[in-house]
C-alpha cells in the first residue's frame, strides 16, 4: 500500500529508489521494471525532473545560471507536483505498481546540501504519498565518484554544486557536494524508514535482495494481459501474422 | 526597512545585510486600479528624488514564460501552480527586489505574496501549506489593500480586456457562464483578502472612490514611509 498524508490507503504500490549519483539505483530499478512487466504487472514509471512543462524553465535557469538554492528547490517541486498529480497518484488509485527513480528524499537531501531549510522543504512536499517501499542504495563516496567520473568528460555546473562555491575545482566541489548529500541521506534512513541496500555489493546480488524485499508487496497489484489477443487467435486457429506489424510499429519500448 | 525580516524561514545563502530601501506593496483584486496607482506613485516619488523600482507577479526571467505556457494549456493542478508562482516570486525576490532594497531603492510591487496566497486558498489549497511555502518572503514596510466591491470591478474589467479565464475562476468553478463565474470568484477572493488583511495588517484603502482620492491617500501614507530615507544618515 502507498499512503496519502491524511492516512488514506491507496490500492497501488509505490516503490522508489534513492541514492547519490553513481549508486547504481537506476540500473537496479530498470531490472525491477523488466521483472515486473514480464511477470504481468501493470507498471507506471516516473523519473525525477522529467516533466516537460517545467523542463524548459529549468533548462533556461541552468543555462543562464539563474537558479539559487531556493528557486532550484521550487522548480523541482513544480516538476514533482506535476508528475505526482498526473502520473503517480492516478496509477496508485487504479491499483498499479509505480516505480519512481528518485522521490521526495532527493529534494530533502539535495536542497539541504544547498543550505535550504530542512523543515521548509519537508513541508512543501507534504502532499506526497508515503512509498510502500523506499530503497536507499548506499555507496561509499569514493566508489560512487569512481563510477561517475570514469568516462564522463565534464561535470555540469549545478550537478557539481558549483553554484555553492565550495571549490573552484569542479571535481573537488562535486566531491564535497555529494558528501553532503550522502550525509543527508544517511540521516533520513531512520527519519523515513528507508530500506538500505548495500550498493557496493555485486549488481546481480543486489537485484536478488531487492526482489526479495519487493515480492511480499506485490499481492493484489493490478495485472495486465500483455497479449490479450492470444486467446482469440487460439480459438480461431489463426497465426496473427498481421499483429506483428502492429506491435512492432508501435515504436515504444518498455 | 532596517533589518531583514522574513515571514518564515527566509532564504538560505542570503546575507543578512542592512536593507536601506523600502518595500511597499499594493494589493487588491484585478481591475481595482493597482497598476494605475503604481504608475502615478512612481512618477511622484521620482520627482522628489527617490529611486524607484517596480515589480509585479509573473515577471521573472526564470518562470514567467513557463507559467504563461501552463496557463494556455490549463494543465497544472493547484498545488503545482502554487509552486510555480512561488518559484517566479522567489526569482524576483532574490535577483531583483533584494538587490534593489540593498541599493536603497523604493521598491513598489504590484501585488505580492498575498494575491498568490488568496488565489491558492480559494482553490482549496491548504492555508498552512501556502503560508509555510511563502515563508521565504520578506516582510514589507507597508501593504496597501485597495478594497472595493465586485460590482465596481465589473465595468472596469469589461471596458479593458474583458473577463479572463483565470480571473473568473473558470478553472475550478462549476458555472460555464463567464459573468456568473467572475462574480463568484471575485467575491471569494475579496473574502479571502479581508481575512488576510487582518492577519497581515494591511492598510485598507477604499478604492471605490475616484483615482485622485485614492492617490491622495497613498501619497500621504507612502510619503511618511519614504521620508525616513532622506532624514537618516546613510
Amino acid at each position: 500500500m502507498a499512503t496519502l498524508p491524511d492516512g488514506t490507503q491507496l490500492p497501488g504500490k509505490l516503490f522508489i529508489v534513492e541514492g547519490i549519483d553513481g549508486s547504481g539505483k537506476s540500473t537496479q530499478l530498470d531490472l525491477v521494471h523488466k521483472w515486473l512487466t514480464t511477470s504481468g504487472y501493470l507498471v507506471a514509471f516516473s523519473e525525477w525532473n522529467s516533466s516537460p512543462l517545467v523542463a524548459k524553465a529549468t533548462k533556461r535557469g541552468k543555462k543562464k545560471q539563474l537558479l539559487t538554492p531556493t528557486t532550484f528547490s521550487l522548480m523541482h517541486a513544480v516538476d514533482f507536483s506535476q508528475r505526482f498529480q498526473q502520473q503517480i497518484l492516478p496509477a496508485l488509485r487504479a491499483g498499479a505498481i509505480v516505480l519512481a527513480d528518485r522521490y521526495i528524499y532527493t529534494a530533502f537531501a539535495r536542497d539541504a546540501a544547498r543550505g535550504v531549510d530542512r523543515e521548509w522543504v519537508r513541508e512543501i512536499y507534504s502532499f506526497a504519498a508515503k512509498p510502500t517501499v523506499a530503497l536507499y542504495f548506499r555507496v561509499p563516496l569514493d566508489e560512487s565518484l569512481r563510477r561517475i567520473i570514469t568516462g564522463r568528460p565534464a561535470l555540469k555546473y549545478y550537478e557539481a554544486g558549483l553554484d555553492l562555491g565550495l571549490s573552484d575545482d569542479p571535481y573537488e566541489c562535486y566531491r564535497i557536494f555529494q558528501g553532503r548529500i550522502l550525509r543527508e541521506y544517511d540521516a533520513m534512513v531512520d527519519e523515513f524508514g528507508l530500506t538500505v541496500i548495500d550498493a557496493a555489493a555485486p549488481l546481480v546480488q543486489q537485484q536478488e535482495i531487492v526482489r526479495e524485499i519487493l515480492r511480499p508487496h506485490l499481492e493484489g497489484a493490478l495485472r495486465i494481459e500483455p497479449n490479450p489477443w492470444r486467446v482469440a487467435l487460439g480459438k480461431e486457429h489463426l497465426t496473427g501474422r498481421y499483429l506483428d506489424s502492429l506491435t512492432h510499429s508501435g515504436g515504444q519500448s518498455e | 526597512m532596517t533589518d531583514m525580516k522574513f515571514y518564515g524561514h527566509g532564504l538560505p545563502n542570503v546575507e543578512a545585510t542592512h536593507l536601506s530601501g523600502k518595500l511597499i506593496v499594493l494589493e487588491g483584486p484585478d481591475g481595482v486600479g493597482r497598476s494605475t496607482q503604481v504608475a502615478l506613485l512612481r512618477e511622484w516619488l521620482e520627482a522628489q528624488g527617490y529611486a524607484v523600482f517596480t515589480s509585479g507577479l509573473r515577471r521573472s526571467e526564470l518562470a514567467s514564460a513557463g507559467i504563461e505556457a501552463a496557463k494556455q494549456g490549463h494543465t497544472l493542478g493547484h498545488v503545482t501552480m502554487a509552486l510555480f508562482y512561488a518559484a517566479d516570486f522567489c526569482d524576483r525576490l532574490e535577483r531583483e527586489i533584494l538587490p534593489m532594497l540593498r541599493a536603497g531603492f523604493v521598491v513598489l510591487t504590484d501585488r505580492y505574496i498575498y494575491s498568490m496566497m488568496a488565489r491558492d486558498m480559494v482553490r482549496g489549497v491548504d492555508k498552512h501549506w501556502v503560508q509555510s511555502l511563502m515563508g521565504i518572503a520578506l516582510v514589507p514596510d507597508a501593504v496597501f489593500y485597495l478594497k472595493t466591491q465586485v460590482q465596481d470591478l465589473v465595468p472596469r474589467v469589461l471596458s479593458t480586456r474583458g473577463f479572463d479565464y483565470w480571473e473568473a475562476g473558470m478553472d475550478f468553478l462549476p458555472s460555464s457562464d463567464y459573468y456568473q463565474s467572475y462574480v463568484e470568484y471575485q467575491e471569494r477572493m475579496l473574502r479571502t483578502f479581508d481575512e488576510l488583511s487582518v492577519e497581515y495588517g494591511f492598510t485598507v484603502v477604499d478604492a471605490s472612490r475616484p483615482i485622485e482620492d485614492v492617490f491622495a491617500d497613498l501619497k500621504r501614507e507612502i510619503g511618511e514611509i519614504v521620508a525616513e530615507l532622506k532624514h537618516k544618515e546613510a
